[in-house]
């Protein structure tokens, strides 16, 4: 009997047709086929998961004190699943003290070992979620096993491994990641490594000093981000060398860090930082000159409001803007400066801030009535110029 | 009759080009699909939220007439979960009380603040901040008649190294900031634009501009545009962007670099297709500076709007983006198979000419001359018969293939008589609806050739009134 692949054959052209349309049809079945049967393995997995979640949990005390031996549960995968992702839950919400019975259930119970051998071992998708499991455990002889992942081929692992060492939380865990990155061996997205740096480091940022001295180029503008935002006086002088830095962006970290640290340094330097050649390291020191409680800041940042520079203009503006008591006095001196943009940018900020009736007010209250006078005037002036559109706005805020 | 026959093989050629290139972005959009949820898992975005280096965002709401649904949109807006935002409302020549209602719910009170136009719009009338929610500002300024200026003139104003375009009238899901910046995060270097996805409102259950259950509209016309949103956003662009191709960021929800947008001059007002034609500028811009840049697709953050209920409104939104088609390939022209525009240049714009732009025209040719040659006699029944159930057939594998993914990626609708709607309703989508769309898509070609470019009109039922009441898009 002739078979029916045979007859297809025969019909020429029209037989690739004929295929063409089993082909889609087969497709259409075995897709529809597919979502069927995922979405019943999926109801019907969700289900037992709820079921045993649920009576894990209500055993949970003893499964964490070791009544209930981990060979009950150790051995059985969902079981073993399920214990693991409520027990890294409870790591990482629980507080220091609540711990130790949580870390010694993961070792007694063998789930660290096994998690260190899959992230030495396993490949790919496997490896990477055991890499991630470890960094949440908090546990500080996961972290060879997290160093190897960043010599790893594949750059998702060296991601994972990143992420993981910066989920510990922990100094050392910072050490593998500053050995490579000091070496030029670190392969990875600069905001991962800056993300897991600042976590780990952010008890001891004296460390990243450290590194940062051996440092050059990008490397050290990377390492200068981090500690810009960790900084704390305790850091003191080491801040006032990178603040003198030839690096442009390190003297602008140098900045930002200075802005967390008020101390006697921090004005002198953010003063000189304010005057520098680069506007994005003067745009940097007014943002932190903006973030330090002293009124010494006040004539730093008058000089600032008539920067060349527009971004750094408005910046000093919102930092006067928001130094409310001294408010009067400060757009006296702005006045004084005799600078148009400068006074648009404070009068612009005053508005954002809503600080501008109050100051309007005051202005009405004052005894001194010439005076008065005149700053209403000036002040109803710059208001009529600002929030204009188009090119005359544009001109006003242009660099002069 | 030679005529007739090489017609017809031409558009046996084309139709089969045309979907096994369909068929190709499908499996690539699988296979990058599995791939970013395996990726998602290694993410906390707690960890983002907490993190010094996560970039703020200003988000742009153009507004022209909202005011019934105004004050919810931005209270949703502002509740969205990302650790620095700015919302700034641009009012656009509204003559109902869009303003007034913003006014009164966040006690808007003028504010002179400087306002640089980089990018030239029309008159800013006043900019208004709130003193009770310090992250809105409302600006409002004269209409020009085109969303592009209204979005240019939020794009000055924003303080934000990147900017997200929202209509008033969608809905973001709360983590969808955090979800599509996880494209810009994953190098904040080269990312310089990151598109989510648009899906369906209508049928779902709303409650304070917030999704409380995800439906399938009970309206047939608005199940189809359900399985082409996911095709065009679940397969198109997420293939496309595999190969830093995407042509298109959805206007109504996504995120670009402002200094980079400013630099190719903002939207251009008066485009009918202004996010086609600005990702298009983008490309043009980049490729000409030899800069490295990728434009992305993130399939999980989700934007979720109205689509006509009625067909003649269906029939305007069409014929507007074929009209939005052609009003951006057209001036770009010019980059078609030159060196200098790589792979843009030579495969993705072609591919819009030949398989959107020309597509409605070839497929109305080949009616014509289908069944001229059949009753000419040239064309055996038979084979016509075949051409036919091939094209439906291989056409309705993509769009089941794009449920699948839906289903592989967010999974929003939840219970077995949704898919099964779903699934049957791809069943027609290529008969009839796709004629009924080739037909609006001609008639966009006519009104652009005349020289018509209004927008037009959309009936909507509206999301909430009321921001307390729970609204069902039925």
């Amino acid at each position: 009997m002739e078979s029916v692949f045979s007859g297809i054959e025969k019909l020429g052209p029209a037989g690739l047709v004929l295929r063409a349309i089993l082909g889609s049809l087969l497709g259409i079945f075995l897709l529809v086929g597919f979502i069927v049967l995922r979405r019943w393995y999926r109801a019907r997995y969700f289900r037992r998961r709820n079921e045993r979640t649920a009576a894990l949990r209500a055993q949970w005390d003893d499964i964490v004190s070791g009544k209930i031996p981990p060979q009950d549960w150790r051995f059985d995968p969902l079981d073993c699943d399920i214990v693991e992702s409520i027990l890294l839950d409870n790591i990482e919400m629980s507080a220091p003290d609540d711990l130790p019975p949580l870390l010694n259930c993961l070792r007694v119970s063998g789930l660290l070992d096994m998690l260190i051998y899959e992230a030495r071992s396993a490949y790919s998708w496997k490896q990477r979620a055991a890499l991630l499991a470890l960094g949440r455990t908090r546990a500080r002889e996961a972290i060879p096993a997290l160093a190897a992942g960043l010599d790893s081929r594949s750059a998702e692992t060296r991601i994972a491994a990143i992420r993981a060492l910066g989920r510990t939380a922990i100094m050392e865990a910072a050490i593998p990641i500053l050995d490579r990155v000091v070496e030029g061996r670190l392969d990875a997205p600069e905001r991962s490594v800056k993300n897991s740096l600042a976590n780990c480091c952010r008890s001891h940022p004296e460390t990243l000093v450290r590194y940062l001295e051996q440092t050059q180029g990008p490397t050290r503008e990377l390492l200068a981000r981090v500690l810009a935002e960790l900084a704390s006086p305790e850091l003191g002088e080491d801040l006032l060398v990178l603040a003198a830095d030839t690096l442009p962006e390190v003297r602008a970290s140098a900045a930002r860090a200075l802005g967390n640290t008020n101390t006697s340094y921090t004005l002198p330097a953010l003063q000189s930082l304010a005057t520098d050649p680069e506007w994005f390291v003067r745009l940097r020191a007014v943002v932190a000159l903006g973030e330090i409680e002293n009124v010494g800041k006040i004539e730093i940042l008058l000089r600032s409001l008539c920067d060349a520079n527009r971004h750094v203009r408005q910046r000093a503006a919102w930092a006067l803007a928001r130094m409310e008591p001294q408010l009067e006095q400060i757009l006296e001196d702005v006045v004084a400066t005799n600078d148009d943009y400068a006074l648009q940018s404070f009068i612009s900020e005053l508005e954002r801030s809503g600080a501008i009736e109050k100051i309007v007010g005051m202005l009405a209250g004052s005894g001194d009535h010439s005076m008065q006078t005149t700053l209403q005037e000036v002040v109803e002036r710059a208001r009529e110029s600002v929030g204009l559109s188009g090119k005359a706005a544009a001109a006003a805020a242009g660099t002069h | 009759m030679r005529f007739l026959t090489v017609s017809n093989q031409i558009l046996f050629i084309y139709y089969v080009l045309s979907n096994l290139i369909y068929l190709g972005l499908l499996i690539v959009a699988i296979s990058r699909n599995v791939r970013h949820h395996h990726r998602l898992g290694s993410f906390r975005f707690e960890l983002i939220k907490a993190s010094p280096f996560t970039p703020p965002i200003t988000l742009i709401v153009p507004a022209h007439n909202e005011e019934r649904s105004i004050v919810s949109s931005v209270g949703a807006l502002l509740g969205l979960d990302y650790p620095s935002l700015e919302v700034i409302v641009v009012n656009d020549g509204s003559t109902d009380a869009t303003v007034e209602r913003l006014q009164k719910a966040y006690d808007l009170r003028t504010a002179r603040i400087l306002y640089i136009a980089d990018i030239a719009t029309a008159p800013v009338r006043a900019i208004y901040r709130s003193p009770v929610e310090p992250r809105l500002f409302v600006l409002d300024k004269q209409g020009a008649g085109c969303k592009a200026d209204a979005i240019n003139a939020g794009i000055n104003a924003a303080t934000s190294p990147y900017v997200c375009v929202v209509d008033a009238d969608s809905i973001l899901e709360r983590e969808s900031l955090v979800r599509i910046m996880v494209g810009v995060l994953s190098d904040p270097g080269r990312v310089i634009a990151v598109g989510g996805i648009v899906r369906v409102l209508n049928g779902s259950r709303v409650v304070d501009n917030q999704i409380e259950q995800v439906r399938l509209p009970k309206r047939p016309i608005e199940v189809m545009q359900v399985i082409e949103y996911l095709r065009a956003f679940l397969v198109g662009r997420e293939g496309w962007a595999t190969f830093n191709m995407l042509p298109i960021i959805s206007g109504a929800f996504g995120i670009f670099q402002r200094d980079l947008v400013k630099q190719v001059g903002g939207f251009r007002t008066h485009a009918v297709g202004e996010d086609l034609d600005l990702v298009i500028r983008m490309h043009r811009r980049l490729l000409e500076e030899h800069r490295p840049y990728h434009i992305t697709f993130i399939p999980d953050p989700t934007c979720w709007t109205e689509v006509p209920t009625d067909l003649k409104s269906l029939a305007r939104q069409r014929a507007r983006w074929h009209k939005g088609l052609i009003d951006a390939l057209w001036p770009n022209r010019d980059m078609l198979f030159r060196a200098r525009y790589g792979r843009v240049g030579w495969l993705i714009l072609p591919y819009m000419w030949i398989f959107e732009f020309l597509a409605p025209v070839i497929e109305l040719v080949g009616y014509v001359t289908i069944i001229l040659a059949m009753v000419l006699g040239v064309l055996s029944k038979a084979f016509f018969l075949q051409f036919l159930l091939f094209g439906y057939a291989f056409a309705t594998l993509i769009s089941i293939g794009s449920v699948l993914l839906e289903e592989m990626t967010v999974r929003r609708y939840a219970n077995w008589r949704e898919v099964a709607r779903l699934l049957i309703y791809c069943l027609f989508e290529h008969f009839p609806y796709r004629q009924m769309t080739m037909v609006w898509r001609l008639q966009g070609l006519w009104q652009y050739l005349r020289g018509d470019l209004q927008w037009g009109t959309m009936k909507r039922v509206g999301i909430s009134a009321n921001p307390s009441q729970a609204t069902s898009h039925e």
